[in-house]
């Protein structure tokens, strides 16, 4: 078994063999090329803040500053959602205009330690700034100890199942999966959230939004079957995304089967979703099920 | 790169952009070749990705984002070429390429052979994020502007690459059916 730093070393220096040079005819055919070839010139000048008078710019400073308040209140609780960072620092931004439980950033993020879960145990998280604690109910669940709990090990005992926890709330879906092209940031109600997921392109609705309860709390649950005939692969399968730079969901398997459960929590939306392959191991999905069905919130 | 060549080129100077051809296409080309892990595909990627630069030179508001646009034409090119082979030679018997026996790293010519598979089951958009961060040693975020997506897609994708490279390179060590039963 190689480590995680041996299999890098060893990519590395088989990505240092091959080819370097351009051979000149190449180069020669591009320069033939040139001649026939008229350039693209912007047909608008930039719009740049030297341009603009005092009182714009001042107000565009003043509009930066909200939005990197607000950014960094939602960012500062993340227990790591897809590239999440570490650990948050004491948080120290300003108040929320909107308060919500959201604007209380936790002082650090949680997530389970990498590592099997053992059953029966509580593990705890924070998702969206809402604590919350589960168990699972077999062996064989791992945590990658950032964003995702994983059936197995991949890929020697991988058993086709994940569990993506996000700490940010989508809110839009992508109209164009293969081209990436998001839709319009939508209603921010659970029921205007689980009403968009079934309607990405490119998935069948295999479960139409139903109201359902996690940890004592009404949910919606959307299941999303992944079409296999795509065009495109599925990792540019895009799914749905939030604000900020961190969250855009594709699909990690063509022909996957993607659960959607979106919890009310006391008015702030708690977004978790679970991924099964074609080929998921008998009852991988039941015990994700079960996983979710453990959950208690801590609000 | 030379922000001057860059600018007179911006302007329609066909010797300046000449200049500039010559000094980035290997660099282009060498990192086609590695995405794409094909001598004619990448030469074609490469091809196309000088004529944009050429096409699109006048857009390019700062100079010293140079190196990262053109790398982000570079990966649309190889992405458009990949989509092009795949739509119309799916069954494309794509050769080995040629490398030394003895590279620092590689313990043996199937490691080579398990990676080679391994990463053509990636895709385009996959394969140059390992490329972009493990060939130009390029950090994630300048990864994630440079291919215009955010730095949690960049870091899934390369989490989800190397793992899938990773189990490659493991496929070599499980025992072969043979061996298991001697």
């Amino acid at each position: 078994m190689r480590t995680e730093r041996e299999a890098t070393r060893t990519v590395r220096a088989w990505l240092e063999e091959g080819v370097t040079a351009l051979p000149d005819r190449v180069l020669d055919a591009v320069l033939d090329q040139v001649p026939m070839t008229p350039q693209r010139r912007a047909r608008w000048p930039a719009r740049r803040i030297p341009d603009m008078n005092t009182y714009a710019k001042l107000a565009i400073s003043a509009a930066a500053v909200v939005v990197v308040a607000l950014v960094g209140i939602r960012l500062l609780p993340v227990s790591g959602g897809v590239g999440g960072g570490g650990p948050a620092a004491s948080p120290t931004a300003s108040p929320s205009p909107t308060p919500r439980a959201t604007a209380t950033p936790s002082p650090a993020a949680v997530f389970p330690n990498k590592g099997e879960l053992a059953v029966g145990s509580r593990q705890a998280m924070t998702l969206a700034g809402v604590p919350l604690t589960l168990s699972v109910p077999a062996s064989g669940w791992l945590s990658n100890g950032t964003f995702a709990i994983d059936k197995g090990s991949f890929p020697a005992t991988w058993e086709g199942g994940f569990i993506f926890w996000s700490d940010a709330t989508p809110t839009g879906v992508f109209t164009d999966p293969c081209g990436q092209t998001k839709g319009p940031a939508i209603g921010s109600s659970a029921a205007d959230l689980a009403a968009a997921v079934a309607t990405v392109p490119g998935t069948d609705l295999i479960g139409a939004p139903s109201n359902v309860t996690v940890g004592g709390y009404p949910a919606k649950r959307v299941v999303l079957h992944v079409r296999e005939d795509a065009r495109c692969p599925a990792g540019s399968f895009y799914l749905w995304y939030a604000p900020g730079p961190d969250l855009e969901r594709y699909a990690t398997e063509l022909g996957s089967t993607i659960r959607v459960w979106i919890v009310d929590v006391n008015g702030t939306l708690v977004w978790i979703d679970g991924e099964t392959s074609k080929d998921a191991a008998a009852g991988v999905a039941r015990e994700m099920q079960q996983i979710i069905d453990s959950i208690q919130f801590a609000p | 790169m030379d922000a001057e060549l860059i600018g007179r080129a911006q302007h329609g100077d066909e010797e300046a952009f000449a200049s500039l051809a010559v000094a980035v296409g290997d660099r282009l080309h060498a990192v086609a070749h590695r995405i794409l892990r094909d001598i004619n595909l990448a030469e074609n990627a490469t091809q196309q990705a000088l004529l944009t630069i050429w096409r699109d030179l006048p857009q390019l508001r700062d100079p010293a984002r140079f190196d990262a646009w053109s790398y982000r034409l570079l990966v649309r090119a190889c992405f458009a070429e990949g989509r092009r082979t795949r739509r119309w030679a799916p069954n494309l018997l794509l050769l080995p390429v040629d490398h030394p026996v003895d590279a620092e790293g590689l313990s043996s010519v199937v490691d080579r052979d398990q990676l080679e598979r391994g990463f053509r089951r990636l895709s385009i958009d996959h394969r140059a994020v390992v490329v972009l961060h493990h060939y130009l040693d390029m950090p994630l975020d300048e990864v994630a502007e440079t291919l215009g997506v955010p730095v949690g897609t960049v870091r899934s994708r390369l989490h989800h690459a190397m793992r899938g490279l990773r189990a490659a390179l493991e496929a070599d060590l499980r025992p072969t059916a043979l061996e298991a039963t001697r």
